[in-house]
């Protein structure tokens, strides 16, 4: 029993560390972002074809979080750089868009 | 930093699972043992069921304990009182007109919901000693649960982060977060405790919103911060089979991690929700000649 335990724990372990850090949002030059990106008028064919395709979810209620990343590659993973993000309604519009800058403390986390 | 982790009790879930499907087996057999006391061939048995124990229903016991923690630590929310909250699990399940119950061998205690579906419960002498299950009346799996500790007289689409904290000393210590089971209890018991969970930022404590939330800010005297992409919605990266395994299945867009862990917040940081859509406009009133 105590075989098929460590066993047990020794599996889950491996599992847990084959498990990949997620990919930060597309690098993007915010000053461009800022020009193109119209909460209420953007579309997501426009983002689509302006910035490509980034880190995003959907949600059951057929909105979606999509993520940029300003600056520093690697910067929405928390280690520098801006974070760009914009909230797409049910029907591919721009709803709201956030920007989170970087802070001192994310390298901490 | 959190993935790892989140990989590792996704795999204890899917374990989980597994033995869920074994469970129910064992446990008709420890109920019916006590009923099988020969009967003449002729005369069917009948047994009658009043309730039923879930192999995951929560334990009275251990909410109880989770009360107790309250009292312990109830430093980090000086003025908040303690409540349980049901949430949903699953998108099929019916929130409203819920009733609980905690079932002991011998005692039923009846405890009563509000409309929130937040409730208190009692504390049971002999539903100590029976070793007392909580019960609701929905399956098991169709709900979550949370503690709930709130400090009066916080402005609306606001918590303070005492709060939260002791909302996850407390949810732990009570065995509150589903997808657990019993019989690998020992193992996340072990890996599970509060202090590991809540003081660690891999501990994955998932908190909830009351609406669909677009973004989270953290305020401290002159220090403000809003929380990265990652700590919303449960990291950002589950996949539709993964959130099966996650309590936030059905509350994806609600869901946040708070930096409950990070001392550099004191406990009487607020935290600020931003939606993804605007609060409906209150009823106006009805104009002059109006009924």
């Amino acid at each position: 029993m105590k075989r098929f335990h460590a066993c047990l724990i020794g599996a889950l372990l491996l599992a847990g560390c084959a498990t990949q850090a997620p990919p930060p949002g597309t690098v993007v030059a915010p000053e461009r972002f800022g020009q193109l990106v119209v909460p209420g008028r953007t579309t997501r064919a426009e983002l689509l074809a302006a910035f490509g395709p980034t880190r995003s979810v959907s949600f059951d209620s057929g909105y979606q979080a999509w993520l940029y990343s300003a600056g520093a590659a690697g910067g929405a993973s928390g280690k520098g750089g801006e974070e760009l993000v914009l909230l797409l309604d049910r029907d591919g519009i721009v709803r709201k868009m956030r920007r989170r800058p970087a802070y001192p403390t994310d390298g901490q986390r | 930093m959190a993935l790892p982790m989140r990989g590792l009790l996704g795999s204890w879930m899917m374990v989980n699972m597994m033995a869920l499907a074994v469970l129910p087996v064992h446990a008709q057999e420890a109920q019916a043992a006590p009923e099988s006391t020969v009967q003449p061939a002729a005369k069917p048995q009948t047994v009658t069921v009043t309730s039923t124990r879930d192999p995951v229903d929560k334990s009275y016991r251990k909410m109880i304990r989770g009360m107790e923690r309250f009292e312990r630590d109830h430093a980090l929310a000086p003025q908040a009182t303690l409540r349980f909250r049901l949430l949903p699990r699953l998108p099929t399940v019916d929130m409203h007109g819920i009733t609980l119950k905690v079932v002991g061998d011998r005692i039923t205690v009846p405890v009563p919901v509000a409309e929130d579906n937040s409730f208190t419960l009692p504390r049971n002498e002999q539903a100590l000693r029976e070793d007392a299950a909580v019960i609701a009346n929905r399956k098991t799996t169709s709900m979550t649960w949370r503690a709930q500790v709130v400090t009066p007289g916080l402005p609306p689409d606001m918590r303070r982060l005492g709060d939260l904290r002791l909302e996850c000393l407390v949810g732990v210590e009570a065995g509150l977060v589903s997808n657990s089971s019993p019989l690998f209890g020992w193992i996340s018991s072990a890996l599970n405790s509060p202090e590991q969970v809540c003081n660690s930022a891999d501990g994955n404590f998932l908190f909830f919103t009351e609406r669909p939330l677009f973004s989270v800010t953290l305020r401290a005297g002159e220090r403000t911060e809003i929380l990265p992409f990652r700590m919303l919605y449960a990291g950002g990266d589950q996949t539709r089979d993964e959130l099966q395994y996650c309590d936030c299945q059905v509350m994806l867009d609600r869901t946040y991690y708070a930096p409950i862990w990070d001392r550099s917040w004191p406990d009487d940081t607020l935290v600020s929700f931003a939606y993804m859509e605007d609060a409906p406009a209150p009823a106006s009133a009805p104009a002059e000649g109006m009924p």
